[in-house]
């Protein structure tokens, strides 16, 4: 107890020094904080996203798997279609437990991309697509009247972005067609939110593709029936199977490049704040050289010094791991703001998710970084003869 | 001297964290300029800055401005899409120190889907410019067309009660008459919250008419 209270003092003495390295310490902890916890945010996003789109397997036109799927999940142009009769085809297989049609559509919109231009997205849907995603619930209105009305639902951000109520017409440029809003979702946390649904006939006949489809979304009564299912469909002409587990794996693969990266500048970062803290405590204690080679004549063993030292170094990191912690909680939803600008796809919900064991083992990390960077400095102070250093101290 | 540097580092630290706060508090709002450094410098060219402010109907020393805003507009402010809790944004422009010019905006409810209109004002609270940030319809074109926007450069709010000035404005199309009266109560309510935010206790204030019983 007594150590601790002399080790604390001892910080207090340099206390702007002190507070600089924790300082150092508590940033690489928040940007070690920052990058566990973006990595687990981003994880558990993707596979919520992906989840969320509510079936295993996914049927597309043959082209890129992984573009079909991520423009599926993001939206975006250059869609290729496939024949409708590959749905009838499917339907009525025993291992299906439910299946949807969906066409996706882009439209030019002089006002998307603040003012810029772009293209708005539509997709075409039918009843079976809530037997696929059962947790969808209306915030107002309905269903379509009819398979082929001129009507819309739309996802909760876009209608809340068109202040659009039940009844209201919604406008699609580039087709020049108005349409009525015949229902509006209740936020799912999903790229849904931002969308505008159509009858998958109505979506067929205005758009100009009649019989045509741009996914077909499945779920199985048996997940271990993927494989076979795969394998019957194979030969099927112009399609392509792909299940949304080897979609999600594929992306975690990539991302996780991404991830040695990341985790480099984490551990250079905390290689950083060693040394420092290492550089700190040889200074203390080269400053303290008279000082020590007096504790050890008036009786202090080596095992005190060395517990003094030590304790210097941990209380240093220890604060340095609460700072950077706490460092890191504050600024979380700014990294998340800011990662969500740069990369090219961030799944919805929040993509830095700091979780007690994230903030737990940071903390103690920071602990044994401590115990680690104060072995040297606490092994010179202790081994300092007392005369020599009294002398050398003058 | 160890003191006041170990102040400056607190105070640094301080700083960081009230500018996160506001930073993310300013992460939701109603209708701000698609980009501000560029459409600022178009309309007011010889600006040499902008300072950004969010005010909301809510708010300490608001009690029953939303009443106010709807008796002035003459109609209810949508409880959804208009809530007292949607931050507006202005842009005080700048020239040097001083201000030249506001810019400001608001979502519309239209016929076809949301409008977004961008007034810029002079200190005064006259219009000085005035466009579609966003308009969904088919009439789109013609909304956009300066011969119709720029029959409002020059009026301010008190304009907008007088039935001889309003009966000047010719509509964009013959055919369009939903989206034109959206336009104008778009125009009137963000004149009515530049005036509310701005101008209230002021003597031309209408807001301040209202309080004491005159009736625009």
């Amino acid at each position: 107890m007594k150590s601790i209270a002399i080790a604390f003092k001892n910080l207090q003495r340099k206390k702007i020094r002190s507070f600089l390295t924790v300082g150092g310490v508590g940033v690489a902890v928040a940007v070690l904080v920052s990058l566990m916890g973006f990595d687990e945010g981003y994880q558990r996003g993707l596979r919520s996203d992906i989840d969320k789109m509510g079936f295993q397997v996914l049927i597309t036109a043959k082209g890129c798997p992984y573009e079909a799927a991520t423009l599926m999940l993001k939206g975006g142009g250059g869609l290729r279609y496939m024949d409708q009769e590959v749905y009838s085809k499917i339907i009525n297989d025993p291992r299906v437990a439910a299946i949807t049609p969906q066409l996706v559509h882009t439209v030019y919109d002089p006002d998307k991309n603040n003012g810029q231009g772009g293209l708005a997205l539509y997709m075409g849907i039918h009843r079976s697509f809530l037997d696929l995603k059962p947790w969808i619930k209306f915030k107002s209105g309905n269903w379509f009247s009819q398979d082929d009305a001129e009507e819309v639902i739309m996802g909760y951000e876009a209608a809340e972005f068109e202040q659009r109520s039940i009844g209201d017409k919604i406008f699609i440029p580039g087709i020049e067609k108005i349409l009525t809003v015949a229902g509006i979702f209740e936020r799912t946390g999903t790229q849904d939110d931002g969308l505008i649904f159509l009858p998958l006939v109505t979506a067929q006949n205005i758009f100009g593709l009649p019989d045509q489809l741009t996914g077909i979304g499945i779920k199985l009564k048996e997940i271990s029936q993927i494989a076979g299912f795969e394998e019957d469909l194979y030969d099927e002409p112009g399609i392509q199977v792909i299940s949304m587990a080897e979609v999600r794996g594929t992306i975690f693969n990539l991302i996780s490049s991404a991830k040695v990266m990341t985790n480099s500048i984490a551990i250079i970062a905390i290689f950083v704040a060693v040394i420092g803290v290492v550089n700190t405590i040889l200074m203390s204690v080269f400053e303290r050289t008279k000082e020590i080679g007096v504790m050890k004549a008036i009786g202090a063993s080596r095992f005190d010094i060395f517990r003094i030292i030590w304790i210097e170094t941990t209380l240093i990191c220890v604060w340095g791991g609460i700072m950077g912690n706490l460092f890191a909680i504050i600024a979380a939803r700014l990294v998340e703001h800011m990662l969500r600008g740069i990369l090219p796809y961030a799944p919805s919900g929040h993509l830095v998710v700091i979780t007690g064991g994230l903030l737990l083992s940071s903390f103690m990390g920071a602990i044994i970084m401590g115990l680690v960077a104060g072995i040297y400095p606490a092994l010179r102070a202790s081994s300092m003869r007392p005369i020599e250093a009294i002398r050398r101290g003058e | 001297m160890a003191v006041n540097s170990f102040k400056s580092v607190i105070t640094v630290f301080i700083s960081l964290g009230i500018l996160l706060i506001t930073y993310s508090a300013s992460a939701a709002v109603g209708c701000t300029l698609n980009d501000p450094e560029r459409d600022l410098r178009r309309i007011f060219p010889e600006s040499t800055g902008y300072k950004t402010s969010f005010h909301t109907i809510e708010g300490a020393g608001r009690e029953g401005l939303k009443k106010k805003v709807e008796s002035l507009l003459n109609d209810r402010l949508d409880p959804v899409y208009e809530a007292e809790d949607v931050p507006y944004a202005y842009y005080d422009v700048l020239k040097g120190k001083e201000v030249i010019g506001r810019v400001h905006g608001i979502n519309q409810k239209g016929a076809y889907g949301g409008i977004q209109i961008i007034l810029a004002t002079d200190l005064e609270g006259n219009i000085v410019d005035f466009y579609y940030q966003r308009i969904s319809s088919p009439q789109a074109r013609y909304f956009r067309d300066e011969s119709f926007t720029q029959q409002f450069i020059g009026l301010g709010l008190e304009d907008l009660y007088r039935q001889d000035m309003l009966e000047k404005i010719k509509q964009p199309t013959p055919g369009e008459t939903e989206d034109f009266f959206n336009t104008l109560r778009g125009i009137k309510k963000n004149l009515i919250l530049l005036d509310a935010f701005y101008f209230d206790g002021m003597q031309n204030s209408r807001i301040g008419k209202v309080e004491k019983g005159e009736r625009p």
